[in-house]
């Protein structure tokens, strides 16, 4: 009786198949629509294996927030549907006959699973069922120490997100961001939840506006090392280890790599005030894109890598533009409010995220279509919000806010629902950036 | 007993050699002209490094040092001279990882260290940077300098501003051996970027004026911090006002 699931399956790769042949935008609103049908999941609490220690409790819950967070799966509350574990602890934990009371419920997926040691390792087993029949649809093993179990557990999501919708999940990707320390600004490191952030510069003075390099190995970012003036350098996180890639007379800001790593957009005032351009990253070479007596910024790649998005006070207030990424075809983007910048590229093309300046005078974030036609504000509530950067799925943002006085990181999906800040200590954390896949 | 199948594990590890050999082979392409040097921080490895955990050496032997310990620690004060040359790396490579999941029914996958990021400390740069700052904001006090305060979004020096840097000037001027930085600071309202684009523009006004009152330009040294060095934080007007200024600082040598 594995047929709720195959016809599941079928179903969904059907949709998918004459989605994709409409368009690749398509799927993307399919899976972000409020009406769009997410694929109830029961997740069971994990076995320890004799352990002490909580773990599989801990992992549990990590898979739950996770496929929360992919926006694909609807998480059921079994202990409340009263759908409990029939207190065997093998691959049989669940039966038929829970599979049967589970589907009763619409739920068409369980997940079950145990976190046990063996010699140095930690083991994570898990298991998926078909509601219904029972069937074990995959069983997965994965093995690590104990201090990456969290890591295991978002390398289950991602392979429930993978199976249930062909797309890579975003379980386990970083988000750089900047932290005050000792009155300096330095770059940090953490897990796409928040967890585990760690410190990667201690230069003690300004370290900003970081960015992640194709390979997740580099962060990009402006230094001002010698205090009065800025660099564009890029660290390797692993090492420490710093470069020096660009050094113009003025602001050297805003840096932005291109979605195959070739080229270096970025904002520098060499020519006196603040204009676009590029540097080829094999060559070295410089191009100006933009040529204006205003200030020209924040350049922003389109996911193909043939536009960049920009800010440009060239109307008096700061507005979007978008141009090739040549610098021909200017053309502006915003026209609602007297403030708009900060602009980010959705991953699918078909969003512009950046900074809107309210009626009420609050800087929030906004989306608007490449076209320009289509303009939606998507967060609300106190405080300056800056800085958006997408997640590699296109389904989530992050950005910080001083919305609670301190300024801290928040995530939020496209259409604006579920904020969740993701960090807590610090006295400042901004200028987030999500890694890629 | 489980039983396991090694198979799709072993492909698995081979596959992920073979990208991350294909990688480190895009990665050595030689970009010449820059250095690299360590901001003078002392690092040391705290975890796997992912490409190591991949070949299978797992996480158990976390504590091995990274495969290339950094090299002496040099200031990026006298940057990019003693240091060996490090030709930048590719940006064109891509990860090796997550990479897509097998579809098999039953699969066993090693899970490597988490992201390695090496440990850090102050550095002697930014001990230095913290005593700099001191010095300059004692020397500054005591020349009696004054800072010139900008409106809303606004880098045009008010008539109150051009009486406080005539006042400035005079000093200035008497004092030829002294070079001053301009620093453009603003309020928290706005973005980051745009904010350091303003910053900008209002230390150049302060610049220009400063100059057109018969200032030689190579003794101001103009640098914005947008909003990232407000002098007050509190979250009112009288708060943001103090904060959008030009700050003339004397330079500390």
């Amino acid at each position: 009786m594995k047929i709720s699931l195959v016809v599941l399956y079928l179903a969904l790769l059907g949709g998918l198949i004459g989605i994709i042949e409409s368009g690749a935008e398509d799927v993307f609103m399919e899976a972000t629509r409020p009406d769009f049908q997410k694929i109830p999941i029961g997740i069971f609490g994990f076995r320890d294996g004799g352990d002490q220690d909580p773990n599989g409790e801990k992992a549990a819950d990590v898979l739950r927030a996770d496929l929360r967070r992919s926006l694909i799966f609807s998480v059921a509350d079994l202990p409340k549907l009263g759908i409990r574990l029939n207190g065997r602890w093998e691959k049989d934990a669940v039966d038929k006959r829970l599979a049967q009371q589970a589907s009763e419920q619409g739920i068409s997926v369980l997940v079950w699973g145990k976190v046990w040691a063996k010699e140095a390792d930690m083991l994570l087993d898990g298991y998926v069922y078909d509601g219904g029949s029972g069937d074990v649809v995959a069983d997965r093993r994965y093995i690590g120490s104990s201090s990456v179990l969290r890591q295991m557990t978002h390398r289950l999501a991602d392979e429930l997100v993978f199976r249930y919708t062909g797309e890579q999940g975003i379980a386990r990707t970083k988000i750089t961001f900047v932290s005050e320390q000792n009155g300096g600004r330095e770059l940090y490191v953490m897990d796409y939840d928040g967890y585990g952030p760690r410190q990667v510069t201690a230069d003690g003075f300004l370290n900003l506006m970081p960015r992640w390099s194709r390979d997740r190995r580099f962060l990009i970012f402006t230094s001002y090392r010698e205090r009065t003036k800025q660099y564009i350098d890029m660290v390797e996180i692993a090492t420490g280890k710093r470069w020096t890639l660009i050094s113009l007379p003025g602001l050297n800001i805003t840096p932005a790599l291109s979605p195959d790593g070739s080229s270096l957009a970025f904002a520098t005032s060499q020519d006196g005030n603040s204009e676009v351009y590029k540097m080829d990253t094999n060559t070295k070479a410089f191009q100006r894109l933009t040529f204006h007596a205003a200030g020209d910024l924040s350049p922003a790649w389109s996911p193909t890598g043939r536009e960049l998005a920009f800010t440009s006070d060239r109307g008096g207030g700061p507005q979007l533009f978008v141009m090739s990424a040549d610098g021909s075809n200017v053309r502006r983007l915003t026209y609602e409010g007297d403030y708009n910048a900060a602009p980010a590229w959705s991953p699918r093309g078909n969003w512009i995220a950046h900074v809107c300046r309210t009626e009420e005078r609050q800087y929030k974030l906004c989306l608007v279509s490449p076209d320009g036609q289509k303009h939606i504000r998507l967060t609300s509530g106190p405080g300056v919000d800056d800085s958006p950067s997408w997640s590699p799925d296109g389904r989530h943002l992050v950005f910080s806010s001083t919305r609670e006085g301190k300024s801290h990181i928040y995530m939020i999906d496209s259409d604006g629902a579920n904020l969740e800040r993701l960090t807590s200590g610090g006295t400042s954390n901004t200028s987030p950036a999500w890694s890629p896949m | 007993m489980r039983k396991v199948d090694l198979t799709p594990c072993i492909a698995v590890l081979v596959g992920g050699l073979f990208l991350v050999g294909a990688g480190c082979g895009k990665s050595i392409q030689a970009n010449s002209g820059a250095k690299s040097f360590e901001p003078g921080a002392k690092r040391e490895a705290t975890s796997v490094p992912k490409t190591t955990a991949s070949t299978g050496s797992g996480p158990g032997s976390s504590s091995t040092p990274s495969s290339k310990p950094p090299t002496a620690a040099s200031s990026p004060r006298e940057p990019l001279s003693s240091e060996p040359e490090t030709p930048i790396p590719s940006l064109s490579t891509l990860d090796s990882g997550p990479g897509p999941f097998n579809a098999k029914k039953s699969d066993e996958q090693r899970v490597p260290g988490d992201l390695l990021v090496a440990k850090t400390e102050p550095s002697d740069m930014s001990r230095r940077q913290v005593e700099e700052i001191q010095r300059e904001q004692v020397a500054t006090a005591a020349s009696g300098l004054e800072d010139v305060y900008f409106g809303f979004d606004s880098w045009q020096i008010s008539n109150e501003g051009k009486q406080t840097l005539m006042v400035d000037a005079e000093w200035i001027k008497a004092n030829p051996s002294q070079k001053v930085t301009i620093e453009g600071h603003c309020d928290e309202r706005g973005t980051l970027a745009y904010n350091l684009v303003l910053g900008e523009k209002r230390a150049k006004a302060v610049q220009t004026y400063l100059t057109e009152l018969g200032i030689n330009a190579n003794r101001l040294t103009v640098v914005s911090y947008g909003k990232e060095r407000p002098f007050c934080k509190d979250r009112e007007e009288s708060c943001y006002q103090q904060n959008r200024r030009g700050h003339i600082a004397i330079r500390v040598q």
